[in-house]
């Protein structure tokens, strides 16, 4: 190897002003830290998808009902997964969970997190399966027969007022899921929003922005699912749940812009003594993921084109919705994968004294690089696809119930 | 009077709640570490763990047995401060049998002081690596164990 790579590669990755603690090769927060926040943003938005057909009886979006509820599930079974590899020991990561506490907010997210899963998402999915789950028992034979039979529980009433109980308890399910849902990614934001002494990070708007951009992520990849679905299985699009599915999009998008909007005018307009950093940060260190990334690619194109589809929806022909709602969705997730890029590296890349700027490189391999990322990354999409193969099965009967006619109570 | 029964998805919902928490307080039990909350929280045994590892360092006194003449050298000049190893890196394999060679040198530690920065004090001699290095080993115009010298 060239001896002047080595010299320079040993050279500390800094410049300007920098405190002797901050001159470290790698910021202490790796692409692992980035995926964590990611993940839970996505379980986060395709349960509020999911809970606008339940709790808010929007009929047209009930095909994508149960697929938002699974892709809800399966992002969530890899939400802590970064969080844990990131320790460095994997092999005792488990102890984490054996000694839960209450004093630091990243620990108090296991009890977030715990009441998610097991409180929230699983609870509603049982009780809106369970029906199906003693038809598909009887039918079906071998190992999936097997697992119906286990996930019953052993409950095999199917009688209207077992069923009606069943919609009831989800519904109240659905509606302590809201704010659940809320607080899980609310609570990511706020465990950035409360570190005061960093200017990018300490900032009251955070978890609104979190929640908000969570929302945009999640709708969008429920749109990417549903679309990859109908068309693995050759199926037909139901254009009237994709027009309204891209109308909450374009709805959360307008929302979520404008107060990411408002944070920007409000730091713009106060400068307060880090603006200078954050100026430098926005148009030189920044500027591809921030610029580029996340306000051209995952805000202000699918705006425009899916504000376009909401004036010219007669006009267009399917085709072209199609398409655009497909480039959009996908360009919004990889534009809020820019935006968790740009908080949690972003918020790692300048000196605390406001003078200087630490440098990034991911690694291929090891144990925060390229290659664990996209491992951790695809993980979600494998279970999604076990889980569609298991519970959402074009074999399958399903019973018929409607979320959205759900009693009322 | 007619005697209200709770729905059965509901007696089994919570027998399964009843289930996973007692199967976590099993592993819990099981599972946390033995001497978990000896000292704080954290293992107890992880400061013997870490105690216990074998020492790569051989500390100074150990090269001052074969290299005298280089410490007695480095006395006189402002590197003296420095430890053998901070340059050389980890000796401790080649005190105890001198045929395990040291790692090689990379350069990359001379930097590590001497590249400019603005948190360094003014009479600390720093470089600018990109401007200053024009393709040499840096000991092919410094010498380290005497740095205010040239050869």
């Amino acid at each position: 190897m060239d001896l002047t790579n080595v010299v320079l590669e040993a050279a500390p990755h800094f410049e300007g002003y920098v405190y002797p603690n901050e001159a470290t090769p790698e910021p202490l927060w790796s692409v692992l830290i980035v995926i964590y926040p990611y993940i839970t943003g996505l379980v986060a938005g395709a349960f509020i998808m999911a809970s606008l057909v339940r709790v808010f009886r929007v009929k047209a979006l009930e095909p994508v009902y149960r697929l938002s509820l699974l892709t809800a599930l399966s992002f969530m079974l890899c939400a802590t997964l970064p969080l844990l590899l990131h320790l460095g020991h994997p092999e005792r990561s488990y102890q984490i969970m054996m000694t839960p506490h209450l004093t630091s907010p990243m620990a108090i997210f296991g009890f977030v997190y715990a009441w998610y899963l097991m409180a929230v998402l699983l609870l509603e999915l049982w009780f809106d399966y369970r029906q199906d789950f003693v038809e598909w028992s009887q039918t079906e034979s071998g190992f999936r027969g097997v697992l119906y039979r286990a996930l019953m529980l052993g409950v095999t009433d199917e009688s209207d007022k077992a069923v009606r109980l069943d919609m009831k308890l989800g519904w109240i399910i659905s509606i302590v899921g809201i704010p659940s849902a809320f607080l899980l990614h609310g609570y990511v934001g706020f465990i950035f929003g409360s570190i005061k002494a960093n200017p990018w990070w300490g900032n009251v708007l955070m978890p609104i922005i979190f929640i908000l951009s969570a929302m945009v992520s999640g709708i969008a990849m429920c749109v990417l699912n549903y679309l990859i679905l109908t068309w693995v299985r050759r199926k037909t699009i139901d254009m009237r749940c994709l027009d309204v599915m891209a109308m909450f999009l374009f709805y959360a998008l307008v929302i979520d812009a404008s107060i990411e909007g408002l944070d920007w005018i409000h730091r713009i307009y106060s400068a307060e003594e880090d603006f200078a950093v954050i100026r430098q940060m926005a148009t030189e260190k920044l500027f591809y993921t921030l610029n580029i990334g996340q306000a051209l690619c995952g805000t202000l194109l699918p705006l425009l084109m899916l504000g376009l589809i909401q004036l010219l929806r007669k006009r267009l022909p399917e085709i072209a919705r199609k398409r655009m709602y497909f480039a959009s969705a996908l360009m919004i997730v990889i534009g809020v994968f820019a935006m968790r890029w740009n908080v949690v590296i972003g918020g790692q890349l300048f000196s605390k004294s406001l003078r200087g700027f630490m440098l990034y490189k991911m690694e291929f391999t090891g144990m925060e690089g390229w290659l664990v990322g996209l491992a951790v990354l695809s993980l979600p999409f494998i279970i999604l696809v076990v889980m569609i193969k298991l519970f959402l099965s074009e074999k399958l009967p399903t019973a018929g119930h409607v979320p959205h006619d759900s009693p009322s109570v | 009077m007619r005697r209200f029964n709770l729905p059965p998805q509901v007696v089994r919902l919570v027998l399964l709640t009843i289930g996973i928490v007692g199967s976590y307080m099993v592993a819990r039990y099981f599972l946390t570490p033995k001497s978990f909350g000896q000292y704080g929280w954290y293992r107890g045994d992880a400061l013997m763990e870490r105690a216990s590892l074998p020492r790569v360092y051989a500390g100074m006194k150990a090269c001052d047995e074969c290299h005298s003449d280089k410490l007695q050298q480095l006395a006189k000049f402002p590197h003296k401060t420095l430890s053998c190893e901070v340059c050389h890196g980890p000796g401790g394999a080649h005190a105890k049998d001198p045929d395990v060679k040291l790692a090689v040198l990379t350069y990359g530690h001379c930097v590590r002081c001497h590249e400019a920065n603005p948190t360094r004090p003014k009479w600390h001699k720093q470089i600018n690596i990109r401007e200053h290095y024009s393709g040499q080993k840096c000991t092919e115009c410094h010498v380290p164990h005497a740095p205010s010298e040239v050869p």
